[in-house]
């Protein structure tokens, strides 16, 4: 019993040097800007707020998703842009998407150089942030436009969340987004508390707009969860990081496979009012509504195609869908963060200029 | 666990199989119905055999124990497979029929609980064994939950008297079993499931290149030993927490320089099971070389079907019997698997490149366990042959960092196994020094328990 006893006061002696040592060396690394990668893979696992708290007091470091695609600053960046077009007959590509659309699309743009193009796109972004952006950004479209709306097949689950601070916890960009039900033969859109980074900086000083964040947070949104936004303390535990992320990626990935499997969130049913949302607003504004269905290389996604097949089909929407022309599970097609090859890039831009040179004129 | 240390040895024994059956009912609880079915039949089989002194009688007892266990098994594992085979054989000889699907759930661990309770009613049987008069007894060894379902699979003789007589709960046990554990996490968790993608990636892949194929069977025998030998480790480590001695499964099988000799390291509860009562009870070597060679090759595809109910384990089971039988007509019997040898510098070496050239061998049976139909075999093959054109280049996502050095530790581990020939080597080491290992094996845990987890492979046999 002594020697039992001893090796596991040992252990965790053990534990508590190597802990201390690892963060000394993390301390020292960050510090002098060295082993960058290392310093990366424990900051993952900080909690959610020690990470935005990180990205708020480090403006200018790489990586710092914290001001991105806030949609009022999207919306406020479209109307400055489309007050400056000069010539408001020549029709503009005005895309709703994510990194993923903006790779296809500037491949596009830049083998055919008369094409003008006007992006909004936020990292990873789900389905309800680009319908809500195409929503809010209607003031700032023409007539004769063509309208993109992306749906990137791994941000599917997304549509169950306010933020990706509650879904993607490795890299949680704080900007926020509705969530849509079905509602008649329509949506109702459950728009966050949270708008803007500006709002979201005041939360720290303003308890009550803290609490009651979190509070619709963990009412609306699948994802939020104690083991990601709670004891904020052991971030300093560079090993309580690695548990923390531990338990955070395994009930983001439970939370996906709930929403996958079972009829909670309605995902594919919202999925097709949005694309039928999408295209009749479009028209009826004069634009031409194209969906560009990306479906990336992550085994368990939705087939993004599958689920809007009969909607595309019985309003005649245009589509472009990425694995009508590559086989997702080829890897040898993507890079290794995920995205598709340049190469893949270029051959889905020439299926989308397809698609809008043979438009019919208006 | 505090209760069950108060408890007294029967109290304990109840509660195992208390536990055990809400263990498998967490599941689904409607297959109990059939470890309940195989226990109470094995039971009464194994009673009424012990008293019946005519031989005809003992081997209709066995038929019915027999009938029963490999009944539930054919029936919900492998009957879905031969309808669907069938199907293809009466289209392929150019007949119709109205097409059929079986929708038959496999009940988990089937294939382990059933031929563990088979061992006894056959050692009854051979009259190598005496049969338990206690049921609740019998019960828990059929449904011993840390084993139920991936095995090792347990022999009565090992593991009835481990239930029937009252067991020493030590700490000493304890802390062994907390480092089996502990171990198998790291197995399981940071490098099996670290693998995983690498491996699913290129074996989904419609276009794989050469070097693909290769780098991820590679990845995958890895995989499936951290899976499965992970597993047994927890099974082993939980079991030594509560004062049970179960056999070991695997003994550095990849350290194995010959088919033989991998047999005697790899899921070693299954090939002696396969060797006792499948193999002896075929002739075994009796016969001549002929009807020797015929034996292993019928146990080994046996042994095959009995992972899964699909043509590639057939063929998976046909590629090792036929590495036994061309080795065995080669070289000869092996009597040691090489554990704990002494060697010269010169002489380990050597070993080491057969190591490394037999262990392409064993990797070509990997294709054929993984591949996903018979198709990829041959596709997947001709592309390693040079026979299908295939692409160029390397392709296979990176394993994760965690992953890499959790293969590079558990190289170091089983080499001191393998040269010291004790699975306890660390114990003689100074309370320091272990303590500090431990604690760098948590820390790795913690390192790799970042990506997705995926059930044990073995549990869909």
């Amino acid at each position: 019993m002594k020697k039992a006893f001893s090796v596991l006061a040992f252990t965790l002696v053990s534990l508590l040097v190597l802990d201390s040592l690892v963060a000394l060396t993390l301390n020292w690394a960050e510090r002098s800007g060295r082993l960058g990668s290392l310093v990366q893979y424990f900051d993952y696992g900080r909690s959610v707020p020690g990470k935005l708290q990180k990205w708020e007091t480090t403006p200018g470091a790489g990586g710092n998703l914290y001001d991105v695609a806030w949609r009022d600053d999207q919306v406020a960046e479209s109307a400055t842009r489309f007050a400056a077009e000069t010539d408001p007959n020549v029709p503009v590509i005005r895309s709703y998407g994510m990194s993923f659309v903006n790779h296809i699309i500037r491949k596009a743009v830049e083998a055919d150089q008369t094409l003008t193009w006007d992006s909004h796109a936020g990292p990873g972004a789900p389905p309800n942030f680009t319908y809500a952006m195409f929503e809010d950004d209607r003031d700032f479209r023409r007539s004769g436009d063509i309208a993109v709306l992306g749906i990137l097949s791994s941000s599917v689950p997304g549509m169950a969340a306010l933020s990706n601070q509650t879904w993607v916890f490795e890299q949680p960009a704080p900007f926020t987004y509705p969530i849509y039900w079905p509602e008649g033969d329509g949506l109702r859109r459950v728009d966050p508390l949270v708008q803007s980074a500006t709002q979201h900086r005041t939360l720290a000083e303003n308890p009550s707009a803290l609490a009651d964040w979190h509070n619709q947070l963990s009412r609306e949104d699948y994802f939020f969860s104690w083991q990601t936004f709670e004891a904020i303390w052991a971030d300093k535990s560079p090993f309580a990081r690695l548990v923390r992320r531990s338990l955070a990626t395994s009930h983001v990935d439970q939370t996906k496979a709930d929403i996958a499997n079972s009829d909670d969130y309605p995902y594919a049913e919202v999925l097709g009012r949005m694309v039928a949302t999408f295209a009749t607003t479009a028209r009826s504004d004069g634009q031409i509504p194209i969906v560009m269905l990306i479906q990336s290389n992550h085994p368990g996604d939705a087939d993004v195609l599958a689920v809007t097949t009969a909607i595309l089909q019985e309003m005649g929407i245009l589509y472009l869908a990425t694995s009508e022309h590559v086989d997702p599970r080829d890897p040898s097609k993507f890079i290794p963060d995920g995205h598709y090859t340049p190469e893949v890039d270029q051959l889905f831009a020439e299926q989308f200029l397809e698609l809008i040179h043979n438009l019919e004129p208006n | 666990m505090l209760a069950y240390v108060l408890l007294p040895h029967k109290a304990q024994n109840r509660m195992l199989l208390v536990a055990s059956y809400v263990f498998y009912s967490a599941w689904d609880w409607r297959f109990l119905s059939l470890i309940l079915l195989s226990t109470v039949v094995d039971y009464f089989v194994g009673l009424r055999m012990e008293r019946e002194t005519q031989q005809i009688r003992r081997k209709q007892l066995l038929w019915m124990s027999l009938a029963v266990n490999l009944g539930m098994l054919a029936i919900f594992k492998y009957l879905g497979f031969f309808a669907d085979s069938f199907q293809d054989l009466i289209g392929s000889l150019g007949y119709e029929i109205d097409p059929f699907t079986l929708s038959i759930v496999l009940p988990v661990g089937i294939s382990f609980y059933t031929f563990q309770t088979l061992s006894y009613t056959i050692d009854i049987y051979r009259r190598d064994l005496k049969a338990t008069t206690d049921f609740f007894d019998f019960a828990l060894f059929v449904a011993f939950f840390p084993q139920l379902v991936a095995g090792p699979i347990e022999r009565a003789k090992n593991l009835l008297p481990n239930i029937a007589m009252p067991r020493v709960l030590s700490w000493e046990a304890l802390s062994r079993g907390a480092v089996l554990c502990l171990i198998g996490l790291i197995k399981k968790i940071v490098i099996a499931d670290g693998l995983a993608p690498s491996v699913d990636a290129i074996y989904s892949s419609p276009d794989p290149s050469r070097l693909d194929i290769i780098f991820a069977t590679w990845l995958f025998a890895i995989q499936i030993y951290c899976d499965f030998s992970g597993y047994t480790d927890i099974a082993r480590g939980v079991s030594k927490m509560l004062g049970f001695r179960l056999m070991r499964n695997f003994a550095q099988p990849y350290f194995a320089t010959s088919p033989q000799e991998f047999w005697r390291r790899w899921h070693i509860s299954l090939s002696t099971w396969l060797r006792d009562y499948l193999y002896i009870s075929l002739g075994g070597n009796r016969g001549g070389p002929r009807k020797t060679y015929r034996n292993l090759m019928a146990t080994m595809v046996l042994g095959g079907l009995w992972h899964g109910a699909a043509w590639n384990f057939v063929a998976w089971g046909a590629y090792q019997g036929g590495l036994l039988a061309l080795h065995r007509m080669v070289v000869g019997r092996m009597g040691e698997t090489g554990e704990g040898v002494r060697r010269t510098l010169l002489a380990w070496g050597l070993r080491v490149l057969t190591i490394a050239a037999f262990f392409q061998v064993v990797c070509y049976g990997w294709l054929l366990f993984r591949a996903g139909s018979f198709g990829q075999i041959t596709d997947f093959t001709g592309r390693l042959i040079g026979l299908t054109a295939a692409p160029a280049g390397l392709s296979i996502p990176a394993p994760p960092l965690a992953a890499l050095l959790g293969i590079a530790f558990l190289l170091f581990w089983d080499a001191l196994i393998e040269i010291s020939g004790n699975v306890q080597f660390y114990a003689r080491w100074p309370v320091a020094v272990r303590g500090a290992l431990y604690a760098g094996m948590i820390y790795l845990l913690a390192f790799g328990a970042t990506t997705a987890t995926s059930a044990f492979i073995y549990f869909q046999f």
